[in-house]
């Protein structure tokens, strides 16, 4: 350094950490002469203003030049980026569009997750909000709704929650003013709107006074419901509304995109009275607020020490229930959680595919600019310049590949919500958002250092003086790159395989899924549901005769085969009840569910599900309703050795001494209540004066879906109040339950068919240039009389090596990881050999095919030639 | 027309530097004395400057010591090129052409 007086020397030392603020370039040029010409401006002032003038100056001279400095590099960077990207067009535009595969696919998996488990919920501070469930201490993980005498205990004892309230949802005909539909409403007590902490548009919404047992009756209405019925009429308070039955006031519309739950347009109040509901009857949601500071645990234990003096309380109802406290969003996403979590982790690894891709193209790209990279050096490049450089390139790549990824991933969002065909909650917004962008634009950076470090740290690896020697080459061979390019390419085929691994489970599973033997045959057949007015039809003789005119109707109908009439849709809707055999008393704690499903005769023809032993279900059962027909598990299950005609049982708590009926068939196992996984035994009972099921099931000689129109013509010639809603095909319905397993079937394969494609482009790109490389070695190959196809053989035990490495591992991670997709699975083992021969099969088709495309090339090459080619 | 567009401190930069080759603060101060104190450049207006005047060629930095009267061993010395000379030139020319037609108008009255 130079030498200074002591008081310049300070000065100095307060003036130089300013100079940090430049780029290290313009500091290492510039830094020195800063520093002199600033020290010579200070002995040149004498006043203490002229010495605060200079001081001043120069720091606001930093502050105001050190940025532009920046910016002048950065923009120069760039434009030498820009030129160098321009002059490998072909290298620039592959990487941009495998970056964008990797992060388009990644945002649109993000912007699943992000609707579904991070975006808050529509309400005020939403994390206060919590479900409360019941549980059997035989199925803990089993969480059912609460019954009503137990949420109005809870409701009188908490300390820990704000309020509580309890709904039950279901559709109902809407009649009267314009055409009847069946639209989603709830049953909520009061406590509800106050949870949710959201306030009406207009009037009010359901109050105490309100939801007392014969209260009143009201409705508050959704904004949508407002606006498609009444065409917003600022009158609407007042009015009244006919649902199913009854006609209710309009107190209160609800603000715009307040569906709770899931799609409810109208909340009538609950009006039960507790001391008429059961408390094993476990039909109703519980929702409540936690108190400030009040913590999931809290609430828990709270609600567990309740619930243990409700059991002291009645000790005759004490069925060990045990009550939780689930955030909201758990209760209403717990169920995606997993599957959304699978397809993250698909994504990302089809992301690291797309990394190892784009970096092994650097790679390859590098190695041919180290005679490049070498001669800048030679001319004063620092290093730090130089990787700088390289950088900005790497970050060009990634944020043109993450724009066009962004903008793949918005479009893509609109094909993903098509292969969901059920109406999903409106809460459900996978529209994007800033926060799928900001993830777009974060994947994008980290994708960057992803690829973009290693080949920009593997330039400076290069011997400088080797790499000018090499001449007309202007390319490194070297053991280094080598390694690391091949590394890249055996991750890449392993992850690959990874992902294969995981479609092929997922593929198989859903195929025995959708293979099942589901004890029916639900071709061509309609099912609809029905809903007349009670008050017309009500149950006995009136909906008894009612029923007999739409069969009679529906019958005539052209291709009907069958026709008959259930309680619930197959597959969709199940009622579970519990019950008990005579002679063999079970405790309440002990007692299991089965399907009750009501049904007229027909019913077993209609489905095709064979009658095994007994007699069908005839008219005249209608009035002698005490008979059921049980299914083959259910019979072997209560009966193991003896034949179950003529034995009895009955439904409910023993104490509530229900009628017993008696067993006069048995028909074959086939599903009901859940089309995925065990499904309960079911119990059949006659339709009677008791129930009138309104599902109603047509057997066709063709495709069902063609009766729809006459159907719904058919029906409302004979009530034009009789509304008809959910007209689907049984397999429209098998679509609807198994569209989860379906989505995710083809989401993992699209994701591991890209991953497969990707790797395959990474061996083709390695083996090609090899192939390039070694032209000179081919040429001396083949003027020594090498045959074509030994050089041939060559070339492909390269690549075949490399694909096997990246086979082995990935089938062995695979197989480890594969436990994890264990509860995704139907009937497959994670372990499912058939995946696992598939697997290496058609790796080792595609990647035969990415290594023996470059040989063709190779050997085409003519050895004089090849020798010039020096 | 007009091949530079210069700023008002690269042109002062450039006039210093139009007698003698000069280094960083040799600049400075010949710009303070010629403008009467009017500008006074910073270090880091005047190094921000150099560095863009050398990557456009209107100035180079020497090699060889220049003059030993004025030479001070531990600085950089710099000297106006061809074209910066040029470049000036032009520059002054039109400054001047913009003062003959403002004096023409009337608006600058002419010296005496």
């Amino acid at each position: 350094m130079f030498r200074l007086h002591t008081s310049q020397a300070g000065i100095l030392r307060l003036y130089q950490p300013f100079l940090w603020l430049y780029p290290a370039e313009f500091r290492d040029e510039y830094g020195r002469e800063l520093c002199l010409s600033f020290v010579d401006r200070w002995r040149e002032e004498r006043s203490i203003t002229g010495l605060l003038l200079v001081w001043l100056q120069a720091i606001l001279g930093i502050f105001y030049q050190a940025p532009r400095e920046h910016y002048h590099m950065i923009i120069h960077d760039i434009r030498y980026a820009l030129r160098i990207l321009r002059k490998d067009l072909s290298v620039t535009a592959a990487a941009i569009l495998i970056l964008a595969l990797g992060i388009g696919s990644t945002t649109l998996v993000f912007s699943l997750a992000n609707g579904l488990l991070l975006r808050p919920l529509p309400y005020p501070q939403p994390e206060r909000i919590i479900a409360v469930t019941e549980s059997s201490p035989k199925d803990p993980n089993e969480t059912t709704q609460i019954s009503f005498p137990n949420y109005f205990d809870i409701r009188a004892r908490t300390r820990l929650l704000d309020d509580i309230g309890v709904y039950a949802s279901a559709q109902w005909p809407i009649r009267g003013e314009g055409t009847a539909e069946r639209v989603s409403g709830a049953s909520v007590s009061d406590g509800v709107f106050r949870v949710l902490g959201l306030d009406p548009l207009l009037g009010r919404t359901i109050s105490r006074e309100d939801d007392v047992p014969n209260g009143p009756k009201v409705v508050v209405i959704s904004e949508e419901l407002w606006q498609r019925r009444y065409g917003r009429d600022p009158r609407i308070l007042g009015r009244s509304i006919q649902i199913d039955d009854a006609r209710s006031t309009i107190i209160g519309v609800m603000p715009a995109g307040f569906h709770f739950p899931d799609r409810a347009d109208f909340w009538l109040p609950l009006q039960m009275d507790p001391t008429k509901a059961a408390r094993t009857d476990y039909f109703l949601h519980a929702i409540a607020r936690l108190k400030p500071g009040v913590s999931i645990q809290q609430a828990t234990g709270e609600l567990e020490s309740i619930l243990e003096q409700i059991h002291r309380e009645n000790p005759g109802v004490n069925n060990n229930w045990q009550a939780h406290a689930i955030p909201i969003r758990d209760f209403v996403a717990g169920s995606y959680r997993k599957a959304v979590i699978t397809l993250l982790v698909a994504v990302a690894l089809l992301l690291l595919i797309a990394c190892a891709n784009v970096c092994n193209l650097l790679l390859i790209k590098a190695s041919a600019r180290v005679r490049e990279i070498a001669v800048r050096t030679a001319l004063g490049a620092t290093r730090r310049r130089l990787l700088r450089q390289l950088i900005t390139e790497s970050l060009l790549l990634g944020l043109a590949g993450g724009a066009l990824g962004v903008v793949l991933a918005y479009a893509g969002i609109p094909a993903l919500l098509s292969l969901i065909p059920v109406n999903l909650p409106l809460w459900m917004n996978f529209s994007p958002d800033s926060r799928v962008l900001g993830f777009g634009v974060a994947v994008s950076l980290l994708t960057t250092l992803g690829f973009g470090i290693i080949p920009a740290f593997g330039s400076f690896h290069a011997d400088l003086t080797d790499s000018l020697k090499e001449g007309g080459r202007g390319g490194n061979s070297g053991a280094r790159s080598k390694f690391m390019r091949h590394g890249l390419v055996i991750g890449e085929v392993a992850l690959s395989v990874i992902l294969l691994a995981g479609a092929g489970l997922m593929i198989r599973s859903f195929l025995a899924l959708r293979m099942q033997d589901l004890g029916f045959h639900p071709e061509n057949v309609l099912s609809t549901s029905l809903d007349w007015p009670e008050s017309r039809y009500h149950d006995g003789p009136p909906a008894r005769a009612l029923l007999a005119r739409l069969t009679q109707e529906v019958s005539s109908l052209p291709g009907v085969i069958s026709t008959s009439f259930s309680s619930g849709i197959p597959l969709n809707d199940g009622w579970g009840r519990i019950f008990s055999i005579e002679n063999h008393p079970v405790d309440l704690k002990d007692m299991t569910f089965i399907n009750h499903i009501v049904v007229t005769p027909n019913y077993f023809h209609t489905l095709a599900i064979p009658l095994l032993q007994g007699r069908d279900f005839t008219e005249s059962d209608f009035d002698t309703p005490q008979i059921v027909i049980v299914s083959q598990a259910f019979a072997k299950k209560n009966w193991p050795n003896e034949s179950p005609l003529g034995k009895r049982l009955r439904f409910g708590p023993p104490k509530n001494n229900e009628p017993w009926h008696t067993v006069v068939g048995v028909v074959a196992d086939s599903k009901h209540g859940a089309y995925k996984g065990e499904d309960r035994p079911s119990v059949y009972l006659p339709y009677s004066s008791d129930i009138t099921p309104n599902v109603l099931l047509i057997r066709t000689s063709g495709d069902a879906l063609q009766l729809h129109q006459a159907l719904r013509s058919r029906i409302v010639a004979i009530d034009s109040d009789i509304v008809v809603s959910r007209v689907l095909s049984l397999e429209q319905i098998i679509a609807r339950v198994s569209w989860q397993d379906r989505f995710l079937t083809v989401l993992f394969s699209a994701f591991a068919a890209l991953a497969l494609l990707l790797a395959a482009v990474g061996l083709y790109a390695t083996i090609s240039y090899t192939v390039s490389l070694s032209t000179h070695e081919i040429g001396i190959r083949m003027a020594l009389g090498a045959s074509v196809s030994r050089v041939r053989a060559m070339i492909l035990r390269e690549g075949m090596t490399l694909a096997l490495a990246g086979l082995c591992i990935g089938i062995v991670v695979a197989f480890a990881l594969a436990r994890l997709l264990k509860t995704q699975l139907y009937q497959i083992s994670p372990n499912d050999p058939a995946t696992y021969i598939a697997v290496p099969i058609v790796l080792i088709l595609v990647a035969g095919l990415a290594a023996f495309l470059p040989t063709r090339h190779a050997t085409r090459v003519d050895p004089v030639v090849a020798l010039r080619h020096e | 027309m007009r091949p530079f567009l210069l700023s008002r401190d690269t042109f002062h930069i450039l006039v210093a530097l139009a007698d003698r080759d000069r280094h960083g603060y040799s600049i400075m101060q010949e710009v303070t004395e010629r403008t009467a104190g009017e500008i006074r450049l910073s270090p880091s207006t005047l190094y921000s400057a150099i560095k863009r005047l050398l990557e456009q060629g209107l100035i180079e930095e020497l090699e060889e010591r220049p003059d030993p009267e004025h030479d001070d061993e531990r600085r950089r010395y710099y000297r106006l090129t061809k074209t910066g000379r040029r470049a000036a030139t032009e520059e002054a020319r039109h400054l001047e052409k913009l003062l003959s037609d403002a004096r023409a108008s009337g608006l600058v009255r002419k010296r005496a």
